[in-house]
């Protein structure tokens, strides 16, 4: 078997500010093999975009405390220098994020800044570059591609923004695309076509794909694993359909049912009462305890370990029982 | 529940057949000034010729996607902005006449906004902010008080330890419990809820839909529900209206527009939703494209450019509401007997078809 297109171990992250220490990500482990695509589900503030960040190294680099390993593509971005990761980004991993209008630059226009990325990482002519903006537009499903390659960002819809910048972001092939809720802002009828897009591409150039989002939506149509993030950990991690249907984690038990879904109408929402810790703290033990239903002494002293009841399907929690 | 002297909650006026509020020929263009000397630039149709009631008790939920017009309409509403034309009734009474002055229209209806942050005044407590509009409309110091520590109680904060706080110390679910512990200040019978949980992480939005639901029993309110979710809007709305580029699409009741819609974009856009089952997964988008600009919409139909059934007729001809087989009205003329679509009820091409 190959090595995993993405291998992190033990990452943690911490903002130091003068004031205080925030414990953003508290030990995150996990792989994701070549063509897969996970989700990462979690609330704001669970540290999702932070796991998302370190695997690119776009933490803020002064303010950032990172530990452990995350290598992606074979290259080890913990240790990797900034003109390494330069390099890096792009060509091995890309990220498109929740608002194309400022992740675009508003002063060039869509076709010159995929241009200027193939430029940069593969060192194509300027004719060929703009042949190549042209190709993925049209791969992007912008309607009326070569007109729209002298398009400003303000020229275009959301719908259309969200496409380039994904055009940008594919511009090098990587091997591992990353998504920061890239449909959060869109229309419904628009996420819809974002979504099936990312799935199409993603099966076509055969990229691993990292998805963070707080809609299970989203999640249904487009993840093969899920994990799910509380308070700077992975509390949770498994198949989709396992996850969707049985979640094991208490936690994961009430953002499913707290989810209002059609069917619904009439039923009282179950919710979780209280709200998550604050990390300027790391918590001690299970930092879902004190707003479990189901907390006992076993959850208090240490962080649970991850439980496995079937091959693949984990959760952090003391009630799970490890299969026999 | 301690019930102070002045400002109780207002009297029914027209008894329960007549709607708390009708909108009628409600429109709103907004001048564009990009011509030369702001001439001449056209106007942005941000919503035309709005119809619709809403009776007393319900909730009304509006959906729509960006740009549809729902946030002019419920400003509309709100008489935070004049209409270009048209007219908003509130239980019979004309809202802006004499009948009905525009500080006794807002005792009677308040609002409740998407962004919990940017609609609390960040100099004032929480106490103060919810206790200002009784005090504006008369009631002393001391009572107002004690009516904003009665509504914090009912949204579910501990008055003795949220009181005297800023907004800023609080989280967005809490917030958001302030903003509407503050639109019930005034005892008002309508609210307005445009997009109030769209901000907020799910497990907050389940306790804040909870909270609106139990409200809404306890002070006998009726609500305007606006969002852009339509598995919230399905699950909070006993009417639903679905808006498209400033006009009406389809309005009716919420199970006639879930089960089986009459117009194809009130389809399109329930087929839209994610699914959360992996095996029902979506293979085709219902919709390309994204919505027209509301600057230049579309002639007749306003859906017409999206749409899978479009006809040459659907691009000469409004369409206007029409009952549709299920309960709801549809403005589409597929579904207006003679309207010269061919799937129109009665249409002879329908009928070599069948």
């Amino acid at each position: 078997m190959s090595a995993p297109l993405v291998r992190v171990r033990d990452l943690e992250v911490r903002f130091v500010t003068r004031d205080a220490t925030v414990h953003a990500v508290n030990g995150v482990s996990f792989d994701l093999a070549e063509r897969e695509s996970l989700c990462i589900l979690g609330e704001s503030g669970s540290g999702k975009s932070v796991t998302l960040r370190a695997l690119m190294g776009l933490n803020p680099p002064r303010r950032t405390k990172l530990s452990g390993t995350v290598v992606v593509g074979g290259h080890d971005i913990v240790a990797a220098s900034e003109r390494r990761m330069a390099d890096i980004r792009g060509s091995t991993v890309s990220m498109i994020f929740q608002e194309p209008m400022t992740a675009l630059d508003p002063v060039f226009t869509i076709g010159r800044q995929i241009a200027e990325t193939v430029i940069r990482h593969e060192g194509l002519s300027r004719a060929s570059a703009d042949a190549r903006a042209l190709e993925l537009l049209e791969l992007v499903q912008i309607p009326s591609a070569k007109r729209r390659l002298d398009a400003y960002p303000h020229e275009l819809s959301g719908g259309l923004r969200q496409r380039a910048m994904i055009a940008i972001a594919l511009s090098c092939r990587p091997k591992l695309l990353l998504a920061d809720e890239p449909t959060t802002a869109l229309d419904a009828t628009v996420q819809i076509q974002i979504l099936l897009l990312l799935r199409r591409l993603q099966q076509e150039m055969g990229m691993g794909v990292i998805f963070v989002t707080h809609d299970l939506g989203v999640a249904g149509e487009i993840a093969d694993r899920v994990a799910v993030m509380y308070a700077g950990r992975f509390i949770e991690e498994g198949p989709v359909r396992g996850l969707m249907r049985g979640p094991l984690h208490p936690y994961a038990q009430g953002l499913l049912g707290a989810t209002v879904h059609s069917g619904m109408r009439g039923e009282r929402l179950t919710t979780i009462p209280g709200a998550p810790p604050n990390l300027e703290r790391v918590p001690k033990g299970c930092a879902f305890a004190p707003r479990c239903a189901q907390v006992e002494e076993a959850c208090l002293p240490a962080v649970p370990e991850f439980r496995s009841p079937v091959p693949g399907h984990a959760a952090r929690c003391v009630r799970v029982r490890h299969a026999a | 529940m301690t019930d102070q002297t002045s400002l109780l909650s207002l009297p029914d006026v027209g008894g329960p057949a007549q709607p708390l509020l009708t909108v009628r020929g409600l429109t709103k263009h907004f001048p564009l000034k990009t011509g030369f000397l702001g001439r001449g630039a056209g106007v942005v149709r941000a919503v035309d010729e709005l119809d619709f009631e809403v009776m007393k008790g319900e909730t009304l939920g509006i959906v729509g996607e960006s740009g549809c017009g729902k946030s002019t309409t419920s400003r509309l509403i709100m008489a935070l902005m004049a209409p270009t034309s048209g007219e908003v009734v509130f239980d019979g009474r004309q809202v802006g006449s004499r009948e009905m002055p525009l500080k006794e229209y807002r005792r009677q209806v308040q609002m409740v906004f998407q962004d919990s942050y940017a609609s609390l005044n960040p100099r004032l407590t929480i106490e103060e902010s919810i206790a200002f509009a009784p005090q504006v409309h008369g009631l002393s110091r001391g009572d107002s008080r004690a009516r904003a520590r009665d509504l914090l109680a009912a949204v579910g904060l501990n008055p003795d330890q949220f009181a005297r706080r800023y907004p800023h110390e609080l989280s967005g679910g809490q917030r958001q419990r302030i903003n509407i512990a503050r639109a019930l200040a005034l005892r008002p019978r309508l609210v307005l809820l445009d997009e109030p949980v769209s901000a907020l992480d799910k497990s907050v939005e389940a306790q804040v839909l909870n909270l609106l639901q139990d409200l809404k029993g306890q002070f006998g309110l009726t609500y305007v529900f606006i969002s852009h979710d339509l598995n919230v809007v399905q699950y909070m709305s006993d009417r639903v209206l679905v808006m498209y580029l400033g006009r009406v699409a389809e309005v009716g009741p919420v199970e006639a527009i879930y089960a089986s819609a009459a117009h194809p974009y009130t389809a399109a856009l329930l087929a839209s939703r994610p699914s959360m089952d992996p095996d029902l997964r979506r293979t085709e988008p219902p919709l390309v494209g994204d919505p027209p600009n509301p600057i230049n919409p579309p002639p007749g139909c306003r859906f017409h450019t999206r749409c899978g059934f479009a006809e040459p007729v659907c691009s000469t001809t409004v369409p206007v509401l029409h009952p549709a087989p299920a309960g709801q009205q549809a403005a589409c003329l597929m579904v207006v007997p003679g309207s010269g679509h061919s799937r129109a009820p009665g249409s002879v091409a329908r009928g070599i078809a069948a």
